[in-house]
């Protein structure tokens, strides 16, 4: 019995070790696209900042990592959810999306967090920096209102 | 000393099954989503032979001068809003679907370059109003928020393609978090996509399209 577990003890180890070499994906590009919202709209600075703290770390062309991203499992979790929140919205190329698309995303970016959708509770878990403070909230709900009557 | 020997053994066991386990989930979703752009292609390379089908439809409804035909399209999109009449979010999500896998073969004809490029700016953004009321089939609230712009692509598509049966655009000015919105109907009289069954005939109709 003892023997049993020490076996799957070592497994679990190799396991642990072995996925550390499976090749991560790097969303980071430090350059600001010519396609970034700011470059798109008249972005306020106090707006700017809240996207950048609480949305561009999955939805744009470059995230700020935590040092935790080195360790797998933990870095195939956090590149699926960089992969599909770009696919989503990409704030870094919001300025190739038609016209039709911004409006369809900049009214989903309200709802979104009105409704406390966004950013995922799991982000905010680790990222306390990236809650949406109520009168932050305020302030993107009247950037976007003014962009939806554009 | 020996408990504690087996209390730490457990321990890593469990860990380490923990960390597999999501290591292995992780592995797998990475394949599905692999797969899935195959899927997608895959699709596409079909689409061509579907589309044929639906073009024997069209010539034995014997329509006029339309760019394309949208039977699929649009019958999967009534049943999406019937769906959402009856408060029943799991059916609207099979019926949007059908609606993607619709959109996806959807084929226009004859259009210029510019109205081409406007069809497939409406199908991306219909396509991926579609994938959301798909996935959400718990939040009904969800779902009837992208119906709002789902419904202008559809009568956007409309509007380049011709449509051989009469439609009407409805209106509900408390839809949207009373901001208004519209959508598209076979039947004259008003059944609300938006409300449910606490208000299904507010609105009225806006145009009829024929």
């Amino acid at each position: 019995m003892k023997k049993t577990l020490k076996w799957f003890f070592i497994v679990g180890l190799i396991t642990l070790v072995g996925i550390q070499f499976i090749p991560a994906d790097v969303n980071k590009q430090e350059v600001i696209f010519s396609s970034d919202i700011r470059n798109v709209y008249d972005v306020p600075d106090n707006v700017m900042n809240i996207l950048e703290t609480s949305c561009y770390d999955c939805h744009s062309n470059n995230t700020n990592y935590p040092w935790y991203s080195k360790v797998q499992p933990v870095r195939l979790l956090m590149d699926k959810h960089i992969r599909e929140g770009k696919k989503e919205l990409n704030f870094s190329e919001f300025g190739s999306y038609s016209e039709r698309r911004k409006r369809n995303k900049i009214q989903s970016i309200g709802s979104q967090i009105e409704d406390g959708e966004m950013p995922l509770s799991s982000y905010l878990m680790i990222h306390d920096e990236a809650k949406i403070s109520n009168s932050d909230k305020e302030v993107l709900a009247v950037f976007l209102n003014n962009l939806a009557k554009d | 000393m020996k408990t504690n020997q087996i209390k730490f053994y457990a321990l890593a066991f469990a860990g380490s099954l923990f960390l597999a386990s999501c290591g292995n989930s992780s592995n797998t979703e990475n394949h599905n989503d692999m797969n899935h752009e195959h899927h997608e292609g895959m699709e596409h390379d079909h689409g061509s032979h579907q589309h044929s089908e639906s073009n024997e439809r069209e010539v034995s409804s014997n329509s006029g001068d339309l760019k394309g035909d949208l039977t699929s399209i649009m019958s999967s999109y009534f049943s999406l809003n019937e769906s959402l009449v009856k408060d029943n979010a799991s059916s609207a999500a099979k019926s949007s679907e059908n609606l993607v896998e619709a959109l996806k073969v959807f084929k226009a004809e004859g259009l210029t370059e510019k109205a081409q490029n406007e069809v497939n700016e409406i199908l991306e953004s219909a396509t991926e109003n579609a994938e959301h009321i798909a996935k959400n089939a718990s939040e009904i609230d969800h779902q009837r928020e992208h119906l709002v712009s789902l419904s202008i692509d559809i009568k956007d598509l409309i509007a380049v393609i011709g449509t051989s049966q009469k439609l009407y655009e409805d209106f509900c000015p408390m839809a949207n978090n009373n901001e208004g919105a519209i959508w598209i109907s076979n039947k004259e009289e008003i059944s609300n996509p938006y409300m449910g069954s606490s208000m299904p005939k507010c609105g009225k109709v806006n145009r009829v399209i024929e």
